[in-house]
């Protein structure tokens, strides 16, 4: 009853196209029309007419170029034999704006990452700001597979190469190691980065504005794999060095030790080994002081052991043969307020040429070299390459130190004379050894493997070298200054040197450095092995006491990996008799 | 009641406009597929499931069309007589919705009522009662309002009561779309034009004053103008949402291919979805969603016109407001998504992610159909 009430109240008593208002309603109308013509132009203006500008504005948001990591070639050994291998890992990222863990999430990734719940709540905390910071670097795959499973937003996985050294310390120093991004940062690693890093690849994606990929628009550029560099050096010769060394710089609680085994004949070093040494497959401090390769980088007086090319200048001369009388008394000289004593303060009396080597006399290698011109053993040390980088390349490789005086002092050419005055690296010492084993033919030395042995340029007569090489055997016989450097079954050539350390204040009175340098077997050189160990602190510091046996065990064993047929009959009897 | 049932059985003729509930429903599907479309990205990263907005988004089109159907059942007379008490619950809603503890604060806005899981946003309900009342009181106090000042600044006073209100929450967007919607309601219906012009001028000071006091209004306001200045921040939104139109060209770059929506766009899935919906379907899709709109209008039009014709004012009114209503949220959404407005937090009606949005936009189409039915009775 009431709705008829209602519609008597609102039935209009007057003419209906009056109340109805056309015009009003006709106006809206128009008004709604007009609005949604402006839409539509609008709609065109932006599809159509401002496409362009609309599409690279988008682009350049979303649009990135990747990039795809390219396989870092393998460090072999001479054989094959892997030293450096990059494995396929992945790395961690969280963009701590979308992280987003549950309670069990957290759980979990803590105990896969070796964090503590709270270390990673902090971790996450304390880069809430960024978009973009790694968790974790090269992880394991298998273990990178487990935290993708738990589908945490926010993370994400990255491919990655890792390089791993299957040798571990022993050729720590000489490979040397990469960064987390796979780029070499000291030794060959840094040296050969071009070669075996390989050129990265560039792809084209969109990405959402949170970093996912949504789709590949195109490689641009394939990744091309790093080359594969091949080293000179033996595995197992490298090994062998490498345990011997350690073993004699642990026993004599020495600062450090180097030794080097290198191929005579061709140059190529077959072993080179520095220690303290380091793990390259841990994570790195940046200054740690045994990532020196130091048979390049430290640089000692050879002292005694270039004695060797002393003779070799005075048998160049023609005024010496290895039999001529030499006077060493009284065992001392003076120069000026300066004095030079034999080894021990002995007086050794007439000594032929050999018995100066074989005795190691300061005073009849000093007599040797004043008697003749004074540019002369200069020039020996220069030619066989003391004070000049080898050709190897290594970073941060020292020349060492030989200065050329216009004016000799008589005094500078005494100590240059037996050793000091001069500094070397072990691979200088073991590159002029190489001279006298090839007969004085030089060759320049490799880390690399050759092909075929590089041609030789002839430096110092042959007769000498083989009459130094010679008198050199006289060394490791009993009576000379290292009998311990003998080897059973080959003629062994060799000297030892004993220097003191150079201290802030000179010549330090307790610490010293002892070396060998031994060519075998001498009857056909193939091997030149130089040890040096540095500031021995327990026994002895006398290089035929602390480094010969070293040399002893390396040589004898790497002659053996080499299957060299033995030269010396059991009974004695010199080689060249 | 029972009469219209009885009325039902005896006439099998279709008795509702084919064409409206076309676009009505058209529209609503559309929607839910772009919904499905443009929230699957957030829905991943924030629930873990693609599909948390859209299975969320078919619970309300099944709770408004439950809604719907009830509505369809109410003669439109009660809502003339009711009008009164809906329209003092809503203003009790609005000043409750801005008690701290009991309205819920999302993004700076206090808009939200909810119960557990459930929010209802009470501007939503206001914009829906307000045009009931409008209604209601042009048929009661037409004459009035016609000649006399006094008789249209009445409703005026309620709708500044109502405008604060939602000022207060604050929803800029509702207020405008709401006054918008009673003046040209209030046009319609015959006002005189000196003292709408004044009143005009009067809420355009208002909202202007408004504007410039807010600082954050203001350079929203004024960002929209070129966004590319500040394309990182006040113009962000927007830079990204004209990129989507850009993107999508003639025919758009494929439903589910947008980009944008991929984090690049806030709000993608809700104020934002004409946006994604042009990038995916392009120029194309954009148009028929317009014609679309334009169709379900022009029907309302058209079924507001004979209510009207045959005397049901109250009817008619409800139709021109709901009409209008629509109309302008559809040109100002759109334009916000296309840079011709400033930027504004308006659903597009039927389409965007929103449950208040889509129930009374549901109830006010029901009630349309409603009104057609009871036309299309009395026509017979």
């Amino acid at each position: 009853m009431k709705f008829h009430d209602l519609k008597n109240r609102t039935a209009k008593p007057t003419g209906k196209s009056e109340s109805l208002y056309t015009f009003r309603f006709i106006l809206v109308c128009l008004f709604l029309i007009l609005c949604a013509a402006g839409l539509l132009l609008r709609m065109v203006d932006l599809n159509v007419i401002q496409r362009k500008f609309l599409l690279k504005e988008g682009n350049a948001r979303a649009i990135r170029v990747m990039k795809l990591p390219a396989y870092r070639g393998m460090v072999l050994d001479r054989n094959g034999v892997p030293l450096a291998i990059s494995t396929p890992v992945k790395s961690i990222w969280v963009n701590p704006h979308l992280f987003k863990a549950k309670s069990w999430q957290w759980q979990h990734l803590a105990k896969y990452l070796h964090y503590s719940e709270a270390q990673l709540k902090q971790l996450i905390h304390e880069n809430h700001k960024r978009y973009f910071f790694y968790l974790k670097r090269n992880l394991d795959p298998s273990l990178a597979a487990k935290i993708k499973a738990l589908s945490i937003p926010g993370l994400f996985l990255q491919k990655d190469y890792k390089r791993f050294y299957p040798q571990g310390s022993s050729l720590a120093a000489i490979i040397g190691f990469t960064n987390v991004d796979d780029q070499g940062q000291s030794g060959l690693e840094l040296a050969y980065n071009k070669w075996l890093r390989g050129i990265s690849g560039k792809e084209r994606v969109v990405r959402d504005r949170i970093g996912n990929v949504i789709a590949r628009l195109g490689i641009l550029r394939k990744p091309q794999p790093g080359h594969n560099l091949q080293l000179s050096i033996d595995y197992r010769i490298q090994y062998l060095a490498f345990h011997s060394l350690k073993q004699e710089v642990d026993h004599s609680k020495a600062k450090s030790g180097t030794i080097i085994v290198l191929n005579s004949q061709t140059g190529e070093i077959l072993a080179m080994a520095s220690y303290p040494s380091y793990n390259p497959n841990l994570l790195h401090k940046s200054d740690d002081p045994n990532y020196r390769n130091r048979t390049v980088t430290d640089v000692f007086e050879p002292g005694s052991t270039v004695k060797a090319f002393t003779v070799v200048n005075a048998l160049d001369s023609g005024k010496y043969t290895p039999t001529t009388k030499v006077n060493t008394n009284p065992g001392w000289l003076r120069f000026g307020k300066d004095y030079i004593h034999d080894s021990g303060h002995v007086n050794n009396g007439i000594l032929t040429v050999r018995g100066i080597l074989q005795k190691s006399s300061n005073i009849g290698v000093t007599k040797l070299t004043l008697s003749l011109p004074p540019d002369s053993l200069w020039q020996v040390f220069h030619k066989v390459g003391f004070g000049r980088l080898s050709s190897i390349g290594f970073p941060g490789e020292s020349p060492g130190v030989l200065i050329h005086h216009r004016i000799w002092r008589p005094v500078t050419l005494a100590t240059l004379s037996y050793g000091y005055g001069l500094s070397t690296t072990t691979l200088q010492l073991a590159h002029a050894y190489m001279v006298l084993a090839e007969d004085g033919i030089w060759r320049p030395v490799s880390l690399l493997k050759l092909n075929h042995i590089p041609e030789g340029k002839r430096i110092l007569h042959k007769h000498v070298c083989s009459e130094v090489l010679n008198m050199l055997e006289s060394v490791v016989e009993r009576g000379g200054t290292a009998p311990r450097a003998s080897i059973p079954g080959y003629w062994v050539a060799g000297k030892t040197g004993t220097v003191r350390m150079v201290g802030p204040h000179g010549y330090e009175l307790n610490h010293h450095i002892g070396t060998f340098v031994g060519v075998a077997p001498v009857t056909r050189p193939r091997l030149v092995v130089v040890v040096e160990i540095r500031d021995p602190r327990k026994g002895s510091y006398y290089g035929g006491l602390v480094a010969a046996p070293v040399f002893a065990k390396v040589m004898a064993g790497a002659l053996r990996i080499l299957n060299v047929a033995p030269d010396r009959p059991r009974k004695t009897g010199g080689p060249h008799a | 009641m029972r009469a219209t049932i009885s009325e039902t059985k005896v006439i099998p003729a279709v008795l509702f406009d084919r064409w409206f509930l076309f676009a009505a429903l058209a529209l609503l599907f559309l929607g839910l597929i772009m919904v499905a479309s443009a929230s699957i990205g957030i829905s991943e990263r924030g629930y873990g499931t693609p599909f948390h907005y859209i299975i969320r988004q078919i619970c309300y089109v099944g709770l408004g069309g439950f809604c719907s159907f009830i509505i369809l059942r109410i003669h439109s007379d009660y809502w003339q007589r009711y009008g009164g008490y809906l329209m003092l619950l809503t203003l009790l809603l609005l000043v409750i919705v801005l008690i701290p503890g009991l309205g819920r604060e999302i993004n700076g806005s206090r808009r939200w009522l909810g119960i557990g899981p459930l929010g209802f946003q009470i501007s939503e309900l206001a914009k829906f009662t307000v045009i009931i009342y409008l209604a209601g009181y042009l048929v009661r106090r037409g004459d009035e309002v016609r000649s006399q000042v006094v008789g249209f600044l009445k409703p005026m006073l309620l709708l500044g009561i109502v405008s604060c209100l939602l000022l207060l929450e604050p929803d800029f967007g509702a207020t405008a779309v709401m006054m918008m919607t009673a003046l040209l309601v209030l046009f319609i219906a015959g006002v005189p034009l000196r003292h709408y012009l004044a009143l005009i001028c009067v809420v355009g000071a208002g909202m202007g004053g408004l504007a410039v006091s807010s600082p954050y209004r203001l350079a929203r306001l004024t960002s929209f103008l070129n966004p590319w200045v500040q394309q990182y921040a006040s113009g962000y939104q927007l830079t990204q949402s004209l990129i989507a139109f850009g993107r999508g060209g003639w025919l758009g770059v494929g439903l589910g291919n947008s980009v944008q929506k991929l984090f690049y766009l806030p709000e993608a899935h809700t104020d934002f979805l004409f946006a994604v919906l042009a990038e995916e379907l392009g120029l194309i899709g954009e148009a028929v969603v317009v014609g679309l709109f334009a169709l379900l209008i022009t029907r309302i039009f058209m079924i507001a016109r004979r209510a009207h014709r045959l005397g049901k004012d109250f009817a008619a009114y409800l139709g021109y407001g709901f009409g209008i209503w629509i109309g302008l949220q559809v040109f100002i959404n759109i334009g916000v998504n296309s840079g011709m407005l400033p930027t504004k937090g308006l659903t597009l009606p039927l389409m965007s992610y929103g449950g208040s949005s889509l129930l009374v936009m549901l109830m006010a189409l029901a009630m349309i159909l409603r009104i057609d039915y009871e036309c299309r009775l009395e026509e017979r």
